[in-house]
């Protein structure tokens, strides 16, 4: 079953037109990464995908089921997860408090409001195997708005994974890393699993190489190339659109 | 037939001083992100400097117009520049400073000028009625809906047609950018601030020829201006205008038809905005 | 030995303030003078307006401009059933006023959730204007003759020995004023609560992670609602005269004033606001009656600019460093 089609995607702003006629469709357990120059539309579809943004026309399915229209939240319970391109952590909570909050969001005790959080035992096991596998256990008590870019980013990842989603959307996870934070997040997404699969918009080669099963390439809002990550280094059309980048195409080591 | 042409003549008057009114807090709401809850505040101090100029020194009306203006002005950016300036990313704290100010304000008008309150004056010049179509008419109306129009038509070719509209525009759009782009921002911030302030005390002393000046204008008037710009939409003198002639009108023709309920039918407008549309007649998208 | 000694100094550190506000609030105004007790009480009715009005801002971080439409609300539904009905009953008139500020919460936050940001202070506060109107223009609002409604007595619990004085009344305050902090509490530590301090970080962040932001917004003005109506009904019967000015944008500005000196988010800053804006109203009313608003907006405007934290942050400051001292585990 494929885990996402979306099918002819078109999202107009007044005159410009974000998203033209976009269609493609994600197997369960694959890794595809969107790449494409500034403004070609990757936010907004991620955007569309996710519920943030209606689109002007064209429907989004999730696993054969269509949800264009659905709300943001509902597609959360149905096992879409994201992290954001800008990052949008609780930046005056504590790190465990994100954990616990982003750990709630899919169970129905999160409308109870008389026994306190610290009562959920599982819950706090699970927030510790969650911060963990970010290694932040350690830095759980600090608030999130002292913690260096590269924790944060390792945090909002954490907390997408923190409802065992089906789709995992990564927008630019690798924005504002440094060459060993990236290589880190690289390490992360293919220790993901193949239950798992993962939607990727990024600018960096080295992560898009590395881990892509198959790539896109978006050009003003248009799908102009789709296939696995050695089709697209040959792609003339690609080449060109990254003039100047085809050394960084060609130097990337495969895998 | 002549109670339909007074009420709706009535009704653009009204409008009109409601259209004063709002304008400065929409576009300083759109354009700044700032929501000043003392902005009737400011109409009611630029009432009272008016009143001063204009009956207790005895000097021309429209004197005292632009001194009200000035005086609320000059205020309105000091708020602006010592306060508000500080709280840049803090909207919930902006509004609620604004709100200080109100008791402040307020409290230091009827300090000054005592509880009593101010009746209706106007320029003598301007007394006196005009024959519209055989009805006889205040002309102090009349030149209210005429103030009115070419305030509206300034502020409006400085938003659309010049340099610093432009430059309003963006900055509403994408500060970063703006700024980004050298244009001096704050400079920019403090005229809008300024004018809106100003175009509230001229309202104001506009406004007193129906209304009179007293201390609770502080409040009635932010409560009035709130409803024009939820009505009208946010950001925009056209916004600002389609809200006060709206409520204008709502409000002069509600009393006439409806008297025992004068005084829902602008909050029942609010209302039935909100839930149909609730950007505004020509606001964008909330 | 020395461990012993550092766990019962912890324990001290830890509910020395608790203890010393119960003496403060359970036993001290046994002793005062009557018009004192009186100050007292308003202030524990205000501590809970206060604290309701900090639940919906300093932690779902929503600016609701007209909190006192909820206050009044409670108030005109004790004030409207004596002077309707007769029935002074406490047992009724709680009840009806908590649901009438609920129910009038739940339609002016449907209405006010239409919309986000600024439109949303906007419309919270004409709504409480419109009640104001109401209030002040439905003639069955009000005792004839005048604004609002007067002789409102002091509320009749079933109990025939019971003969009220000042005392008493505070009493019952105060049994109400625990209860409802009890529940702040427990709500604001709830995941309920802690939700609705992620919905004030990141909204966006929160859909993402399944939550209907929506839902927790409204079901949190209706809650903050129907406490601020509690404090409504106690007020009625403490005022005995219930009025549209406590509708009004004056009655709304007090809680305002008190979380933002006090200190916003947390659990004793609204009531320590309460307190110091009850009392310092009450000496301004001996010296300088009619510059008493210039005082508040004063402070108000201090506080925001210079004390954001409010009095608790200082608060803390001081008895952290009592802590350290000592050496307790708190430190």
């Amino acid at each position: 079953m494929e885990a996402l089609r979306v099918d002819s995607l078109s999202k107009d702003f007044g005159g410009v037109h974000a998203l033209s006629s976009v269609s493609f469709s994600v197997g369960t357990g694959e890794r595809l990464v969107v790449i494409g120059p500034n403004g070609a539309g990757k936010t907004t579809l991620f955007n569309v995908i996710n519920g943030q943004l209606s689109p002007t026309s064209g429907r989004v399915f999730f696993f054969e089921q269509d949800i264009t229209n659905m709300p943001t939240h509902q597609r959360a319970h149905l096992g879409q997860a994201r992290s954001f391109q800008i990052v949008s952590l609780f930046l005056n909570l504590t790190v465990l408090d994100n954990a616990l909050i982003a750990l709630h969001g899919t169970k129905p005790s999160r409308f109870q409001m008389f026994w306190p959080m610290n009562g959920y035992r599982n819950l706090m096991d699970e927030a510790r195997k969650n911060l963990d596998a970010g290694m932040l256990w350690e830095k759980r008590d600090e608030i999130v708005k002292n913690l260096s870019h590269g924790e944060q980013r390792r945090l909002e990842i954490a907390l997408s994974l923190a409802q065992n989603p089906k789709l995992l959307l990564l927008d630019e996870p690798s924005s504002g890393l440094t060459r060993d934070e990236s290589s880190e997040v690289i390490g992360l997404i293919k220790n993901l699993g193949s239950k798992i699969t993962v939607l990727i918009v990024d600018h960096d080669m080295n992560l898009v190489f590395g881990v892509a099963d198959r790539i896109i390439v978006l050009h003003y809002g248009q799908v102009i190339a789709d296939g696995t990550p050695e089709v697209i280094r040959a792609d003339p059309r690609v080449r060109e659109i990254y003039m100047g980048m085809e050394e960084c195409i060609d130097h990337v080591g495969v895998g | 037939m002549e109670v339909f042409a007074r009420n709706l003549l009535n009704g653009i008057s009204f409008g009109m001083v409601l259209f004063l009114a709002g304008s400065g807090l929409s576009v300083v709401m759109g354009v700044m992100g700032v929501t000043n809850l003392a902005h009737g505040a400011l109409y009611m101090l630029g009432g009272y400097v008016g009143w001063t100029v204009a009956i207790h020194y005895g000097m021309n009306f429209w004197l005292a117009v632009f001194l009200g203006g000035l005086v609320s002005g000059l205020i309105g950016l000091s708020i602006e520049r010592i306060f508000l300036r500080h709280l840049y990313k803090q909207p919930n704290e902006q509004v609620l400073l604004t709100f200080g100010f109100v008791y402040i304000i307020t409290n230091l008008c009827i300090w000054i000028w005592g509880g009593r309150p101010r009746m209706q004056f106007a320029s003598p010049a301007l007394s006196g009625l005009l024959n519209i179509f055989g009805m006889p008419y205040p002309i102090t109306r009349l030149v209210i809906i005429a103030i009115g129009l070419i305030v509206a038509i300034v502020l409006w070719w400085l938003q659309d047609r010049t340099r610093i509209g432009a430059i309003i525009r963006a900055g509403m759009d994408d500060k970063e950018m703006t700024m980004g782009l050298g244009i001096n921002l704050e400079r920019v911030s403090m005229l809008v601030f300024f004018l809106a302030a100003f175009v509230a005390g001229v309202a104001g002393v506009v406004g007193a020829q129906l209304m009179g000046v007293h201390s609770i204008l502080g409040l009635d008037i932010l409560l009035v201006a709130l409803i024009v710009v939820i009505v009208g939409g946010m950001g925009s003198v056209q916004g600002a205008l389609s809200g006060g002639i709206s409520i204008g009108l709502i409000d002069t023709f509600g009393k006439s038809l409806f008297p025992q309920f004068a005084m829902f039918t602008m909050y029942l407008a609010m209302i039935v905005i909100l839930l149909v549309k609730p950007s505004g007649i020509l606001g964008r998208r909330v | 030995m020395a461990a012993r000694g550092s766990l019962l100094q912890g324990l001290i550190t830890r509910f020395l303030p608790w203890i010393g506000a119960g003496v403060v609030l359970g036993i001290l105004p046994a002793l005062l003078p009557s018009y004192m007790q009186s100050i007292c009480t308003k202030f524990l009715i205000f501590a809970i307006f206060a604290t309701s009005f900090d639940l919906i801002y300093g932690h779902a971080g929503l600016l609701s401009l007209g909190h006192a439409a909820f206050f009044g609300a409670g108030g005109y539904a004790v004030g409207v059933l004596m002077l309707h009905t007769g029935i002074t009953s406490f047992w009724v008139g709680l009840p009806l006023g908590i649901v009438v500020a609920a129910v009038i919460a739940a339609l002016f936050g449907f209405i006010s959730l239409r919309v986000s940001g600024m439109y949303f202070l906007l419309v919270t506060f004409a709504l409480a204007q419109l009640l104001y109107s109401i209030a002040w223009n439905w003639l069955w609002l009000n005792s004839s003759g005048m604004q609002g409604i007067a002789g409102i007595p002091l509320p009749d619990l079933g109990i025939p020995s019971l003969t009220w004085n000042t005392t008493y009344f505070y009493y019952l305050v105060l049994i109400f004023f625990c209860i409802c902090f009890y529940l702040v509490y427990r709500i604001m530590n709830s995941p309920f609560g802690y939700a609705l301090r992620g919905i004030r970080e990141s909204e966006i962040r929160m859909q993402a992670l399944g939550y209907n932001t929506w839902l927790y917004k409204f079901i949190i003005f209706v809650v903050t609602g129907a406490f601020a109506g509690l404090g409504g009904v106690l007020f009625a019967y403490f005022n005995r005269l219930i009025s549209p000015v406590y509708l009004g944008v004056g009655t709304s500005f007090l809680p305002m004033c008190m979380v933002i000196i006090g200190g916003s988010g947390t659990r004793i800053g609204p009531v320590i606001g309460a307190m110091v804006i009850i009392f310092v109203e009450y000496f301004s009313s001996l010296f300088t009656p009619e510059r008493w608003p210039l005082i508040l907006g004063g402070a108000f405007v201090v506080a925001i600019m210079y004390a954001r934290g409010g009095i608790v942050i200082y608060l803390s400051r001081f008895w952290k460093q009592i802590g350290y001292r000592h050496g307790s585990i708190e430190g």
